[in-house]
């Protein structure tokens, strides 16, 4: 099966290497969408033997995501397709784990879960209050019964990522994603997936504000348009 | 009294400056007479307080100040509401032309 992992990229010439060399065994192609950086993430993912495409301006992960699906998918004719992080907190070893039901035919979805087992290392203790309320929130408007909400770890068969239209271009596209799911009857499944907190990527993580900012993203999606 | 005069003076000067934008092609046809009609009423308003009274006895409002109040409250938001869809619109569009130039321009490794 020809997969393609799909990396959003924001300044991250420190770990995009290393994120793009720990995904390119599992897959037949590393996507790296290199969201206006201002640092060298473009051409230290394109060493790592990424394709690399480039927002000229920065459009949010959820434009960066949707923005290599649809090369994944018009130009590299890709059977499956993975979201895997620019910074190093998944295992690329874990990408055939998330393949496999969409190889079976058993899901056209599959969701990874940092609350089904394995280890959410390091997680802080206001990070899981926090997601754990993110769960809550979702699974309240969107009606679908997962596990965790906004974990970045994904994978859809062609056909899925076909009926997912990202619009929300900033971090509600988490959500958006679910409604989509929910929306187009699309197979679900979670798996659980390994999650490294580093002092660095906590640094980076959602704030308070920015989460806020997300459920307001969510609700004007949900009742304005 | 001088309130008056400069509450018209800048509904003239609204007024002139729309139609400049029109000649110019900056605004369409719709735009200028909406607004026209807009800076019109204004101006009677303005000139002719008491017409207020009147209205606010039509619809059963106290006041011709609260007609006024109560009519800009929802003028505004009702365009506030406007302005966020086409803010979200242009968004978009800015996207897919982002997006569109991404993918025309990609670059690959290995």
């Amino acid at each position: 099966m020809r997969a393609v992992a799909v990396i959003a990229c924001y300044n991250e010439e420190v770990r995009i290497s290393a994120s793009v060399r720990d995904a390119l065994p599992y897959v037949s192609a590393v996507v790296v969408v290199d969201d206006g950086s201002r640092d060298q993430s473009g051409q230290r993912a394109k060493e790592a033997g990424a394709h690399v495409l480039t927002h000229i301006i920065n459009r949010g992960q959820g434009a960066a995501l949707q923005t290599g699906m649809d090369y994944a998918l018009q130009v590299l004719g890709a059977e499956a397709i993975v979201h895997f992080d620019a910074d190093g907190q998944m295992l690329g070893s874990e990408i055939p784990m998330m393949l496999e039901p969409i190889e079976k035919g058993e899901a056209e979805a599959v969701l990874g879960s940092r609350f089904l087992g394995r280890s959410a290392e390091n997680m802080p203790a206001v990070r899981q209050m926090m997601i754990r309320l993110g769960v809550l929130f979702t699974v309240l408007l969107s009606g679908i019964r997962v596990t965790d909400t906004h974990n970045g770890f994904r994978a859809f068969s062609a056909s899925g990522a076909k009926l997912i239209r990202i619009t929300l271009d900033r971090m509600a596209h988490a959500s958006e994603i679910l409604d989509l799911i929910v929306a187009k009857r699309l197979r679900y499944v979670e798996r659980p997936v390994t999650i490294w907190y580093s002092a660095e990527t906590l640094g980076k993580g959602q704030s308070t504000f920015k989460a806020v900012a997300t459920a307001i993203d969510i609700l004007k999606k949900k009742f304005v348009g | 009294m001088i309130f008056q005069i400069a509450l018209i003076a800048f509904a003239l000067f609204a007024i002139l400056k729309t139609w400049k934008q029109y000649q110019k092609k900056e605004a369409s046809k719709y735009w200028v007479i909406a607004f026209s009609i807009l800076w019109t009423v204004v101006i009677i308003v303005v000139a002719v307080p008491n017409i207020t009274s009147i209205v606010a006895n039509a619809v059963g409002v106290g006041r011709g100040a609260d007609v006024i109040v109560y009519s800009a409250i929802v003028i505004l938001t009702y365009v506030v509401y406007r302005l966020m869809l086409k803010q979200q619109k242009l968004s978009a569009e800015m996207t897919d032309l982002v997006r569109a130039i991404a993918i025309q321009n990609v670059e690959k490794g290995g």
